[in-house]
């Protein structure tokens, strides 16, 4: 059983996050919490979301998984204006969900959770530096990479007390740098990773950019990056993993 | 080049390479000769340097090698050691009929006919000293390791895989059934998805032992020797069954094959070797590897770039199960 009633912007911010990454998803619907967790086809970038059924008008459930194609559902939620409710209920006869949105009525066949890739692990990191900065200061630092890049370094110079994000182009590179006083928070450890733009860039649209987001950071490891949504009633994390080149 | 009729015998599954993953022992000769003749010999003048010596060899690694290492398959290229004296005589039918295709070829070129100048020139392929050691220089920069086996690459490949450090063989050739390869990757230079050919379901199908099918493969003709004339692979198969193994049925038929003991043991107990050492962690300098194949073979950037670019996407993006 499930039944809930939900504001389209906090549905849309939620599916967003997820869609960037992957088109199809396992939604878990716990008592406690909605949860998604997905990694991309090729296993480089990772989406955990959580949002707790405070962030929801009402959330009713017992418990269970179902499958969604995520492009269609988020075209659905789209055909409403961000402040209107939407209402979800899942039919388990028909394994149907029905969506409704004042008069309109979805109805979205599911899909078998188990034709889903199944939700990756996620990998226990220990990283050294980490950096609360304002989702605009990512939205900058992305775009003027993706002008000369399709790499992008982001990394914490410990001895400067500094982070930076460094794009080297064929023939152009681009520097930005963040000192504390331009950050929200700094742990400082060294930490240098090198990053795909293409996907930084899918993650990037889904941070809002007002949002206080955390990056934790390592020399070659994975980057994380969480934020929360729904007015704090929800939270997610992003894992993206590096490029390693060899000398 | 093995007896291709071993096919209708050997339980061989279509797979996709999303299922495969792991080590790859591949019989480099038989890869390198795929790829000669099949890929890059058509489509290429760009393959020869200015004093006419071939180096296509140079593209088909760059072509090829995307294929494994972008589906998590880390290949191990086995090249052959000496040739088995048994061998001798395949390879000396082989030497004869390219000089035939060889002096067609010279003909056709004076006719400017193209179509069958393409045939022919792929038919007198040949794997030159030149195009194995550019190769091995070429792979030792793009990190990928490589076995010296003491004789035949795929024998050396199979026991690879037998002894659990490689998960799979690469090789086109069906006697990686009877050198006992546990599983074959076949078809890795067509376009499209690989062929699983695999050893002990091949034995469980017709009842055989290991020394059994190797016996019927006898019967069918290998390299080394021909077949009893008019036995084919079901026959082969039956004849072993009713006699036991390859005495038997020689036995009863009254006829006798050339070193058929020797032959045996060619493929249970052939020349291989322990002392090989395999870094599967790929770190390739693919610059350097760009700057020996276009600056100094010469090669034009057009023809291996897209290969470049590929091998390192997938060799320098790491994947989040790195991690676990």
């Amino acid at each position: 059983m499930f039944k809930a009633i939900v504001s389209s912007g906090t549905l849309r911010a939620a599916l967003d996050s997820v869609g960037v990454l992957v088109d199809e998803c396992k939604i878990r619907l716990d008592e406690d919490e909605l949860t998604i967790r997905a990694v991309d086809p090729a296993n480089v970038g990772m989406v955990d979301l959580s949002l707790s059924p405070a962030a929801f008008e009402s959330y009713e459930t017992d418990g269970g998984v179902i499958g969604v194609d995520l492009s269609r559902l988020e075209e659905m939620v789209k055909m409403a204006s961000a402040d209107q409710l939407v209402h979800l209920e899942l039919d388990e006869e028909t394994r149907k969900l029905h969506i409704q949105i004042d008069g309109l009525e979805y109805t979205l066949a599911l899909i078998d959770p188990d034709s889903i890739r199944q939700e990756p692990d996620l990998p226990d990191l220990d990283l050294a530096a980490n950096i609360v900065l304002e989702g605009s200061h990512i939205d900058r630092a992305v775009k003027a990479a993706d002008m000369v890049s399709e790499h992008i370094v982001l990394g914490v110079n410990e001895d400067e007390d500094h982070f930076y994000v460094d794009a080297q182009g064929d023939t152009d590179d681009v520097h930005f740098e963040l000192d504390r006083e331009d950050l929200i928070d700094l742990t400082a450890g060294d930490a240098h990773s090198l990053f795909s733009l293409d996907y930084l860039k899918e993650m990037n649209k889904a941070i809002p950019k007002d949002a206080e987001v955390t990056v934790e950071l390592g020399e070659d490891f994975p980057v994380k990056m969480h934020f929360d949504i729904a007015e704090g009633q929800g939270n997610v994390t992003y894992m993206l993993a590096p490029r390693i080149q060899s000398d | 080049m093995g007896n291709a009729d071993l096919r209708q015998l050997a339980v061989i599954e279509d797979v996709s390479f999303e299922d495969c993953s792991g080590v790859v022992a591949v019989d480099a000769h038989n890869w390198l000769y795929r790829y000669l003749t099949t890929t890059v010999r058509f489509t290429n003048s760009a393959a020869y340097t200015k004093d006419g010596q071939e180096v296509a060899n140079l593209i088909g690694v760059v072509q090829g090698l995307p294929k494994f290492v972008e589906n998590d398959l880390t290949p191990v290229f086995v090249f052959d050691g000496g040739v088995t004296e048994l061998k001798s005589e395949e390879v000396d039918e082989r030497r004869e009929q390219r000089e035939r295709y060889e002096e067609q070829l010279d003909e056709a070129r004076q006719r400017g006919d193209a179509a069958e100048i393409a045939t022919l020139e792929s038919r007198t392929q040949r794997l030159t000293p030149l195009i194995v050691e550019t190769t091995k220089e070429l792979l030792d920069l793009l990190d990928v390791p490589v076995v010296e086996a003491p004789a035949e690459g795929e024998a050396q490949a199979s026991y690879m895989a037998r002894r659990g450090d490689a998960d799979y063989v690469g090789s086109e050739d069906y006697d990686a059934l009877l050198l006992g390869a546990p599983r074959t990757l076949r078809q890795l230079t067509s376009k499209g998805n690989p062929e699983l050919m695999e050893f002990q379901a091949t034995l469980d199908r017709h009842d055989l032992t290991w020394e059994q099918l190797v016996d019927v493969g006898i019967l069918m003709g290998t390299d080394f020797n021909d077949g009893l004339s008019g036995v084919g692979p079901k026959t082969a198969v039956k004849l072993v069954h009713e006699h036991g193994d390859l005495w038997g049925v020689l036995d009863a038929r009254e006829e006798y094959i050339d070193n058929a003991d020797r032959i045996r043991s060619l493929f249970l107990n052939p020349a291989t070797t322990d002392d090989y050492d395999v870094d599967t962690d790929l770190s390739p300098d693919v610059d350097a590897a760009r700057a020996f194949v276009c600056d100094e073979w010469a090669i034009p950037a057009s023809e291996v770039d897209r290969g470049f670019d590929r091998i390192e996407e997938a060799l320098t993006q790491t994947g989040l199960d790195d991690w676990l």
